[in-house]
């Protein structure tokens, strides 16, 4: 080979690290960037006058005379709606009825976009569900109900070898030459006015109770069941596996028992998380019923199993990394092995123990298929801490899955799916960051 | 008196570290206890069903009439998702590995190690989301664009390399007159074949339409990313174990860079690489939520069977999947099944690790450390 052809492929070689990298730290920008725009977009976002009389009625917050103030000039902004839909209701009872009949479908679709859009007609009873006694309260969910009020849409399957194409036709159409037809002129017009919308900081997003199942409030419960499972976790992995990792480091001979105890953390450490939620449910439901049904203190156990080679390994790798000095200074002086442990060895490697605790706690956050089936509900209210050993909760991640798949409005709720995904990934990524933070500094103390 | 005390001590220094021992043990054999209890619930599903239809049959019909509970179309998902992610994060995660190891100067490297930390740190209900929410309608609406731009990214700098590197090879039989003539009508030809390919290629899979955004090919990409940082760690570790020496050595003789890495030292570490890469097929088996929510739960073979536009079902998701509607009827053979199921896994993973130790173990003989 010529010396030019290695040379180029020497720098291609190189390029196509590179470029791997790349790909990597793009996957990552790609995967984060929807996350963290869209998921801020649940706590900052221009609500409506609709969204501040949910505050106001369900949580009690806002100034009432702003308040009042708000909804009288939306009210009168949306006065010349429903004039003209009684000026139609009047129109209608002078038609002959095969004609009134025709309007019959349109009027009916027609009144059930306004109220998703504006809420239920002022005057009227009001409905049962919550969900239906208010309007749109955000304002980007506002402008695509707008536009299924002003249009309606339908599926063209007429070519055959195609998939279906969609077709958008101006609702005004139906109803042509009545006193609705200025109706969708001026809702279009004044569609800013009614509703009003202003910049929000919604920040008790995290803490608020949701009401009607997600369509309200907030993710309160979630972010405190996700608390209190990861810190259940905690509870039990972290002196387990503080304890193995001493009498691995400190107390054993390496020999067959050991080097068989290191295959089992391993295989431990390979088991995929969902058999670890089978297990819990048949050993700690099922077994030795730790609780009559799902609840925190399973999933937390569960959970510990979970990150216990983490933590063994992190606490490991931690106490071999403290100075073999210290320990020999220490028994010089005469303390006995266990006195070195608790007070030279422990105290030196805490920090490294704490980093790898950390990133594990991490992963006890976000795991989701262990705690399936010994912990977590779709709804729940939050639980107080000694509820915990024998209630189930609801949790970030499970309701992620909940929401975004099983949820009977997927679409209408994306903002509070969005909204959890970047609370659990804000968490995560804050615990890691924590922990790099903290590892850098262990490195620099270790070296200099 | 003082023997009395001494004695005294040395039972409590051995009292102690029995405890030590218990706990210890206590934590590890956790493994068995989840055999055990994983094998309990399993055995009574063969026991009323046999071993023959959960293996050979694809009939996957638990609330039938009478009920079939055929896996194999299951094991196929599974198995079909893994090697997609397999495809995707092997070759990313050793090539991000060498450039990591051997390339990359210190101070880049700083910066990328965050990166790879916090891709494996963004939890898998995360990904499962964004394989959901973001990328199966993408792959929907815009399925064949992203084919053929993902089929550029990744042949057109390979096939550039690729029409050079023979081109130049080619040339060198030639006399010295002739070669700078013949490598530059080498290069056009080959190069405008290429280009002629690539863009049939392009325009073939701009055509395509893909009918569900859930499928295998969705979650394999997402799997291979996930399984990503896994690969790379561990095999870019593997890599520093070799060891100054073996490259110095290499490079004294006159090697590239490139010839180095890949004549010694991706050879003296291919046992590593090898466990890295079993470490990355057991994080992409093992994977529940983003399989569940993103694959389309089919249980059914595609036809052909590696067309990955199809939806499959993998048997995490259907462990996951179907207890919360069978866990009411314990003791049914579809409550058993998954347990079943399970044990496959948890039997794959062992024999997995075991093997990735193995090897682990009999390169650090190899190398001498």
């Amino acid at each position: 080979m010529r010396l030019e052809t290695r040379r180029l492929l020497d720098r291609a070689f190189s390029g196509l690290g590179v470029i791997a990298i790349g790909v990597m730290a793009l996957a990552l920008i790609v995967i984060l960037t929807p996350i963290i725009v869209k998921g801020s977009g649940a706590f900052v976002f221009r609500s409506t006058v609709e969204h501040r009389k949910v505050m106001f009625d369900q949580w009690d917050r806002g100034n009432p005379q702003r308040i009042e103030a708000d909804k009288a000039a939306a009210a009168e902004a949306r006065q010349p709606v429903y004039d003209m839909l009684s000026a139609f209701d009047a129109e209608l009872k002078a038609m002959p009825r095969k004609e009134r009949s025709l309007y019959k479908k349109p009027l009916r679709e027609l009144e059930k976009a306004l109220a998703e859009l504006l809420g239920p007609v002022p005057g009227e009873h009001t409905p049962v569900l919550i969900r239906q006694q208010y309007g749109a309260t955000r304002w980007d969910r506002a402008k695509i109900k707008l536009d299924e009020l002003l249009y309606t849409e339908d599926w063209d399957y007429s070519n055959p070898d195609a998939l279906g194409v969609l077709v958008k036709t101006p609702r005004v159409e139906q109803f042509r030459g009545t006193a609705l037809e200025p109706l969708f002129a001026y809702i279009k017009e004044n569609i800013s006015a009614m509703m009003r919308p202003r910049w929000t900081f919604y920040w008790q997003f995290l803490f608020d109770t949701s009401k009607d199942s997600h369509i309200f409030g907030g993710i309160g419960p979630e972010v405190l069941g996700t608390i209190y499972l990861t810190l259940g976790a905690m509870i039990f992995a972290i002196p387990m596996g503080v304890i193995a990792a001493i009498y691995l480091c400190e107390y054993s001979r390496e020999g067959r028992v050991v080097s068989f105890l290191r295959i089992c953390i391993s295989t431990l450490a390979g088991v995929p998380s969902i058999v670890f939620g089978l297990f819990g449910l048949a050993f700690f439901l099922n077994t030795i019923h730790i609780s009559n049904s799902k609840s925190v203190l399973a999933g937390s156990l569960t959970l510990s199993l979970l990150i216990l080679p983490t933590v063994i390994r992190a606490s490991e790798e931690a106490i071999l990394a403290v100075p073999h000095s210290y320990k020999e200074a220490a028994l010089s002086l005469g303390s006995g092995r266990w006195h070195t442990v608790m007070t030279v060895i422990l105290p030196a490697a805490l920090p490294g123990i704490l980093t790898g605790t950390v990133i594990s706690m991490g992963r006890a956050a976000g795991e989701t298929a262990p705690i399936i089936f010994t912990a977590a509900v779709s709804v729940g209210r939050p639980l107080m801490p000694l509820e915990a050993l024998s209630q189930p909760t609801p949790a970030l991640p499970w309701n992620i899955y909940n929401l975004s798949t099983e949820h009977e409005a997927v679409d209408e709720i994306r903002h509070v799916q969005f909204g959890m995904v970047f609370t659990l990934v804000a968490l995560v990524l804050l615990l890691n960051l924590f922990a790099i933070v903290m590892r850098a500094r262990i490195s620099k103390k270790l070296r200099g | 008196m003082s023997a009395n005390t001494s004695r005294l001590k040395r039972f409590g220094a051995l009292l102690g570290q029995s405890l030590l021992f218990l706990v210890t043990s206590l934590s590890t054999l956790t493994v068995f206890f989840i055999f055990y209890f994983i094998a309990r619930d399993a055995v009574p599903f063969f026991k009323l069903e046999g071993f023959r239809e959960f293996f050979t049959s694809s009939s996957w019909y638990p609330t039938g009439h009478p009920a079939e509970f055929g896996a194999r179309a299951i094991f196929f998902g599974t198995g079909i998702v893994t090697l997609g992610a397999v495809v995707v994060a092997v070759p990313l995660g050793v090539s991000a590995a060498v450039c990591l190891s051997d390339v990359l100067p210190f101070n880049v490297r700083q910066v990328v190690k965050p990166v790879i930390e916090i891709l494996a740190a963004i939890p898998s209900v995360a990904y499962g989301f964004f394989a959901l929410v973001v990328f199966a309608p993408l792959l929907q609406n815009k399925g064949g664009a992203v084919l053929a731009i993902g089929a550029w990214l990744i042949l057109a700098p390979v096939l550039a390399l690729l029409v050079v590197v023979v081109s130049d090879l080619t040339a060198d039989r030639f006399s010295d007159l002739m070669r700078h003539k013949v490598r530059w009508i080498l290069i056009l030809l080959l190069g405008g074949a290429a280009l002629a390919g690539m863009i049939a290629l392009g325009r073939h899979l701009n055509s395509i339409e893909i009918i569900s955004g859930a499928n295998a090919l969705n979650v394999a990409v997402i799997l291979g990313i996930m399984a990503l940082p896994t690969v790379v760690s561990v095999s870019e570790d593997a890599l520093q174990a070799t060891g100054r020496e073996l490259r110095e050595g290499s490079y004294a003789l006159g090697a590239t860079r490139a010839e180095t890495i890949l004549k010694t030292v991706i050879p003296a570490s291919i046992s590593g690489i090898l466990a890295a890469v079993i470490l990355g097929i057991m994080r992409a088996i093992g994977e529940t939520m983003v399989v569940w929510m993103a694959s389309g739960n089919a249980a059914r073979i595609p036809e052909p069977w590696y067309n990955m536009l199809e939806p499959v079902r993998t048997l995490t998701a259907t462990i996951a999947g179907d207890m919360g509607e069978a866990d009411h009827v314990t003791g049914s053979a579809r409550f058993h099944v998954l347990f079943a199921m399970a044990l496959c896994l948890l039997a794959f993973s062992f024999i997995m690790n075991l093997v990735s130790e193995g090897i682990v173990r009999h390169s650090r003989k190899k190398l001498g450390k």
